[in-house]
């Protein structure tokens, strides 16, 4: 956004299809961000939209079919004396190996399946801790790993059970308490609290606000619960069909959406106070990513769309000096068609109205 | 999206129901179930009081919401009634008449009382064409064959997938989860029952379409004076539906209350904890969180279940279970606080002096 920056990681054009040739489905198109240093991103979409793919994408650990076909994505690692930049796309193996867990870090939604059903948590730090820094001492692994354990509200003796034994959100807490063990300059979390209650999301959330004003690092969190993200994030990217439709502060994006699809997801949840009335949310169905519709991908459920939402689809471009983007042909100025007055700025409303 | 208003003038009545009308009575459900004991192989089983002395009743054209986490009981509770599981105690009545719960369920009984689940993939047979699917409960609720074809017809119009035959067809794949799960619907309501319990009907569905499955229900409800239950972990989607609310807590109901009073004045700390717990950007100024241990787990089983995560619990509440206290307009909770002050104010309004204590 601002060009003074400091950023961690840097994105841009970047593309992941899944299968080859003509059965290719793109799951994320052209994504391009940059996020500063210690600053939470939060990536919100509905499932289909490539917000998990655009995680493991970045990461390296997408699987087959999946195939990262174009793109830069840069990872900016140390501190000033000993910065520089690594090239993630053309990293190697071994050089993966050495920057995971160290300088980026993923949460997975299922810490079930993250974590190793056989072994003992204590083990799982253990070789976290011991491949990382090979000089560290058993004990003082062990000392890390109860420290770690506090930092996230667990209790020690965690450290001797098994991952069945441990409740969902015990487990969960135990992955972020692994993701922050080398202190990463990155965290990615992927619907780290879908699986679990809103007791539970609400401790955890609480929990990663305090760790991140402490540690300091940087966060894409991502998830469908947009009021969520609004407690959480500085930014709001929001996905539809790959694309990133609309990129905002936080609580600038959920006090004036100014993309149609912001719009009717935030009218998709119903609210906990006021008046009860019939709401609405957005008709018709995610769409489907082998068969998209031509032009702008919401076009068929959007109630502005006009011919030209139709035939071309609208870049994501900076709009209000630059404060946010937005890709929408209402917002286009060559398009003449008046803003909607719920997509439009509101000072901006006024002053149409006075002038 | 039109809602029927309830005090409609003339008196909405279907096959002979009446609206707001008791369908179906649970009393003093009781569920244990039997699980491994700590200790070995040879360690005394332990067991688990899934629902406890639950009563609810469902009316014509009204939707029960039950709210509640994970592991509180109410999916069981819903299999109770659907008579999947067997009760350990407690009783049924479907409009008034009692239910023999030692005998099987009947086909009669699944014809009034169908059961829509979570996850429309898991409950609708992938091989096979939803034509199928939605026919099979038809042939076996008797139907006539030849009336068996235009009933699909009619319910998958029902519920909003038109036209039919475009539907018919396909197989599950082919359909989004927000489709598959009205198909889900369509195939609970074929059978014509008269009441729908719905387990997390729209949990694994995508945000957007969620809204719009919700107001398909409480649309069916209104236009076929269905008696709906909906079970769901997302309060805010039971004060959107619900023309009653009930929470539950380790099997039991701790709160209930007509329309939203449940969720904008909660009484009971664990309801408190529930709402306060609700991502809500509208109030991030004055969020206050009341602190609960979070390594607490494990029910109270003597006294209040809520006790060990109460912020509020004294000696009293971890040594006897406290009654159901109603305040107002069927608004009750299950809390010593509420207990107590509900006989204070009692005392207070009993005329001239009374000797207290």
């Amino acid at each position: 956004m601002t060009t003074s920056s400091n950023p961690v990681l840097e994105v841009s054009h970047f593309n992941v299809d899944y299968g080859v040739g003509a059965a290719a489905v793109r799951a994320v198109d052209n994504v391009t961000f940059t996020l500063e240093r210690a600053h939470v991103l939060g990536v919100a979409g509905e499932s289909g939209s490539g917000k998990s793919t655009l995680a493991y994408g970045l990461t390296r650990l997408l699987r087959a079919p999946g195939i990262i076909t174009g793109g830069d994505v840069h990872l900016h690692l140390g501190t000033d004396a000993d910065a520089r930049r690594m090239d993630l796309l053309a990293a190697s193996e071994a050089e993966l190996r050495a920057i995971r867990w160290k300088h980026i870090s993923v949460v997975m939604q299922s810490a079930l399946n993250a974590l190793n059903p056989v072994r003992k948590i204590g083990k799982e730090f253990d070789e976290v801790l011991k491949t990382h820094n090979r000089s560290m001492s058993k004990s003082a692994r062990k000392d890390r790993a109860r420290e770690l354990l506090g930092l996230v509200n667990l209790t020690p003796d965690r450290l001797e059970r098994y991952p069945h034994e441990l409740s969902g959100g015990q487990r969960q807490r135990v992955m972020i308490a692994m993701a922050l063990a080398l202190q990463p300059e990155l965290v990615i979390m992927d619907e780290p609290t879908t699986a679990l209650d809103v007791v539970t999301q609400r401790e955890i959330v609480a929990e990663l606000q305090k760790l991140r004003q402490e540690l300091g690092f940087a966060l894409i969190f991502i998830t469908h619960d947009l009021s969520l993200l609004v407690e959480l994030a500085d930014e709001i990217m929001v996905m539809y069909a790959g694309r990133i439709v609309e990129r905002a502060p936080a609580l600038e994006l959920y006090r004036g959406p100014r993309h149609p699809y912001t719009l009717g997801l935030m009218g998709s949840f119903p609210p906990l106070h006021g008046e009860r009335k019939v709401m609405t949310g957005i008709p018709g169905s995610p769409p489907n990513l082998k068969d998209l519709p031509g032009g702008c991908a919401f076009h068929p459920r959007c109630p502005y769309a006009m011919e030209r939402c139709t035939l071309e689809d609208p870049m994501l471009s900076p709009i209000e000096d630059g404060q946010r983007t937005v890709a929408c042909w209402l917002h286009d100025p060559s398009v003449s068609a008046a803003v909607p007055v719920e997509l439009r700025r509101k000072d901006a409303a006024l002053a149409g109205e006075a002038g | 999206m039109n809602q029927i208003p309830a005090n409609d003038a003339v008196v909405a009545t279907t096959n002979g129901i009446t609206r707001g009308e008791v369908i179906l009575e649970a009393t003093d459900l009781v569920r244990r179930f039997t699980a491994k004991g700590e200790g070995g192989l040879f360690a005394p089983k332990k067991t688990l009081v899934a629902v406890d002395r639950v009563s609810l009743a469902l009316r014509a054209g009204e939707v029960v919401a039950i709210v509640g986490e994970s592991g509180s009981g109410k999916s069981v509770l819903s299999r109770l009634l659907a008579r999947i599981i067997t009760p350990s105690a407690g009783t049924l009545a479907l409009r008034g008449t009692p239910i023999d719960l030692r005998s099987r369920r009947t086909t009669a009984y699944a014809n009034e009382v169908q059961l829509v689940l979570q996850d429309p993939f898991a409950s609708i047979n992938p091989v096979r064409r939803v034509g199928r699917s939605l026919e099979r409960p038809l042939r076996i609720h008797g139907t006539p064959k030849d009336q068996v074809q235009a009933r699909a017809y009619e319910v998958l119009e029902s519920v909003s997938l038109t036209p039919p035959q475009q539907y018919l067809d396909r197989f599950p794949h082919e359909l989004s989860g927000g489709q598959l799960q009205r198909v889900n619907i369509a195939r609970g309501l074929s059978v014509r029952p008269k009441v729908l319990l719905a387990d997390e009907p729209i949990s694994m569905l995508d945000v957007s379409v969620r809204l719009g499955v919700l107001n398909l229900l409480r649309e069916l409800c209104d236009a076929h004076l269905l008696a709906m239950m909906y079970i769901t972990h997302d309060i805010a989607s039971a004060r959107y539906i619900a023309d009653e609310t009930a929470v539950m807590y380790a099997g039991q109901v701790v709160e209930r209350g007509r329309g939203t009073v449940v969720i904008d004045a909660p009484v009971h700390p664990y309801t408190q904890l529930l709402v306060s717990s609700v991502p809500d950007p509208d109030q991030l100024t004055h969020q206050e969180h009341r602190a609960t241990t979070a390594n607490a787990v494990g029910f109270n089983l003597e006294g209040c279940r809520f006790s060990p995560r109460c912020p509020h619990a004294t000696e009293l509440c971890h040594t006897s279970e406290p009654p159901m206290v109603e305040l107002e307009d069927g608004h009750s909770a299950k809390c010593w606080l509420v207990a107590d002050a509900a006989q204070r104010t009692a005392v207070s309004m009993r005329p001239g002096p009374s000797s207290e204590g």
